[in-house]
């Protein structure tokens, strides 16, 4: 079965978006282990923080990223049929 | 169909004998979907912020604990000459530090781990100086501040004092 143009762009979009956390989730861990080997305290917390959010972003994008058309129900996301 | 690998042209379809004992499919494993490779992807990002969330855990731990220290007894330090260093454990035994008596005669004692990535730093008696083998950071003899190098601070400074001829460690700053 061939995926439509449109969702593939979606998809390699999605995939893209990941990586890219991922790699800023990396940056922020060395960041993290240079302030508390260092002692700074006070970046501690907000670099925990933004690591959450980063999270939060990619299961955002995991679970509700859906391309536009597909159609959520009760029992999940269906592909209009166009 | 039996099959011996030959060259890169037919390693897929490749089934030499000893593959019949292990059934492994070249392309299944060759295959990822996008679907799985985006669950990776949610994986390793719950790593990188579970790995951040404990090391500001532990960083925490280590604010709350107690600056009064017990004093404790330096082993061996009453030989130590002049220009070298030995190394002991304070305040616990996982603690390990290191007394430098430097080429003027004065102690002076240090947490041994760097502050860079916490390896163990050494007395260097040719350069008269600590030094950590790991990124060539550096650190004062006299003070344990940073001459030069990746570490960001000075080294924990442990405080000593003789009693008795003998050396005691007395306390612990950072």
């Amino acid at each position: 079965m061939r995926s439509k143009p449109g969702q593939t762009a979606v998809w390699q979009a999605r995939l893209i978006m990941l990586v890219m956390i991922n790699i800023a989730q990396l940056w922020i861990l060395a960041a993290t282990v240079d302030a508390a080997l260092a002692r700074h305290y006070s970046v501690l917390l907000p670099l925990v923080i933004a690591s959450g959010v980063c999270f939060a972003i990619t299961l955002s994008i995991i679970k509700w990223w859906r391309p536009t058309s597909r159609r959520k129900t009760s029992t999940g996301y269906i592909r209009d049929s166009r | 169909m039996t099959k011996n690998l030959s060259d890169e042209s037919d390693v897929r379809a490749a089934t030499a004998p000893f593959q019949a004992e292990f059934p492994y499919e070249r392309d299944e494993e060759a295959q990822v979907t996008r679907r799985e490779f985006c669950n990776f992807l949610g994986l390793t990002s719950a790593a990188l912020f579970v790995g951040a969330a404990g090391f500001v855990g532990k960083a925490a731990l280590d604010a709350r604990e107690s600056v009064s220290l017990a004093a404790a007894p330096i082993e061996g330090a009453e030989a130590l000459g002049p220009n070298s260093s030995l190394n002991f454990s304070y305040p616990t035994e996982r603690d390990s530090a290191i007394l430098i008596r430097t080429a003027d005669g004065a102690y002076h004692a240090y947490g041994q781990k760097c502050t860079h990535l916490s390896c163990p730093v050494y007395y260097s008696r040719a350069e008269q100086r600590l030094e950590c083998p790991c990124h060539e950071g550096t650190f004062d003899a006299a003070t344990g501040a940073v001459l030069y190098g990746p570490p960001p601070r000075a080294l924990d400074v442990i405080e000593v004092e003789v009693r008795d001829g003998q050396m005691w460690a007395t306390g612990r700053r950072s």
